[in-house]
């Protein structure tokens, strides 16, 4: 599995910071930023509203989806997908190898605001990724410290 | 490959239900659904990308958070594949950033060579993603042992499970909940034993 990306204070931080920034600019509800495996790194706004686990595991499917469909008809050049809604619009903008920007806005926001705060925002998303990738794995955590209780029935049924 | 969130102290992991069409992999998910004992709030709502006729087009998603670790909350993410042979481009996006896989193989005879199809597709699609089987924890589920005509574990053993390293197998009845807990526990754990393992520090 090699290194395992582990994210700090700092890295949340300067994410949920950017995130905000993009927020007030473009009139956007919510941001966040997923994994392409489907996993919420973090998010700013809307969680009462939406189920936004799921929105990541669906955006990155959907994301994956259409970039494969974009190869079919040979376009190299993907790098968002956008749903046009009657009450929220979702834009998923690339940020780099591993993540992605699923901004969600009402569908009276433009969506070429949120287009253009968007790339400014992927590329400091990047830059914070870069460094949380390049940190070492022992200087962030100690998984041992994760104490299994009882490994052998991690997940108990009903009675 | 695994999140982890020191902010917030979560683990997040993905493990992915694989297997041929019709093998009990969305079952699975159901019966941990329905039954999983979760403290208030933890159980996250089963998304189903499915035909009209019920059948996986994209991935069913499963999101549930463990009970049995300290200090971190662990969110486990179970995806299914869609089995049918069509779907392949599907499954390899599924199988992006896979920690742990369930492979469910149908028990009846007549399956036999679709479960080793689909075993072969698996480590077909890994390499795609520049992964190896020989490095993802999985377990492997013998499914529908309910049925007249199962095949003996041992011959599926033989199929599937003849490799230098053997991986745990169980036998399973994945609409009654039989085998479906303990086949989640054991990819949990080899994940989580593999995640301790690694971040163990290493001295000269």
């Amino acid at each position: 599995m090699g290194t395992l990306p582990q994210l700090v204070e700092e890295d949340i931080r300067q994410l949920d910071d950017t995130l905000h920034e993009l927020l007030t600019r473009s009139d956007a509800t919510t941001a966040l930023v997923i994994d392409k495996a489907g996993f919420l790194i973090t998010h700013v706004g809307g969680r009462r509203h939406f189920d936004l686990t799921s929105i990541a595991a669906l955006a990155s499917g959907a994301y994956a989806a259409n970039q494969t469909i974009a190869r079919l008809v040979r376009e190299e050049n993907f790098s968002s997908i956008y749903q046009q809604g009657q009450k929220y619009s979702i834009l998923a903008t690339n940020v780099d190898e591993h993540c992605l920007l699923v901004t969600i806005f009402k569908a009276t926001v433009s969506v070429g605001a949120v287009k253009y705060f968007a790339a400014p925002t992927c590329a400091r998303i990047a830059e914070q990724m870069k460094i949380a990738h390049a940190r070492e794995p022992a200087a962030g955590l100690d998984l041992s410290a994760l104490n299994l209780v009882d490994p052998s029935a991690i997940f108990k049924r009903r009675a | 490959m695994a999140i982890i969130n020191q902010a917030t102290r979560e683990l997040q992991v993905k493990i992915v239900y694989y297997g041929p069409a019709m093998g009990g992999k969305t079952t699975n998910l159901f019966q941990v659904h329905d039954h999983v004992q979760t403290a208030a709030g933890n159980k996250g709502k089963l998304v189903s990308l499915a035909t009209s006729s019920d059948r996986t087009l994209f991935f069913d998603f499963l999101p549930i958070e463990a009970l049995a670790i300290k200090g971190y909350r662990t969110k486990f993410q179970l995806y299914t594949v869609p089995g049918q042979v069509i779907y392949n481009t599907t499954r390899q996006l599924v199988l992006r950033g896979v920690d742990g896989l369930v492979f469910v193989a149908d028990s009846q005879f007549e399956k036999m060579a679709e479960n080793v199809e689909s075993f072969v597709n698996l480590e077909e699609n890994l390499k795609c993603l520049k992964l190896d089987l020989a490095e993802i924890p999985y377990v492997l589920q013998y499914n529908k042992r309910d049925l007249p005509n199962a095949a003996p574990i041992e011959y599926m053993e033989f199929l599937l499970n003849n490799r230098e390293v053997q991986v745990p197998s169980f036998a399973s009845v994945a609409h009654k909940c039989e085998g479906v807990f303990e086949t989640l526990n054991m990819i949990t754990r080899l994940l989580l034993n593999k995640f301790v393992a690694q971040s163990t520090p290493q001295y000269a």
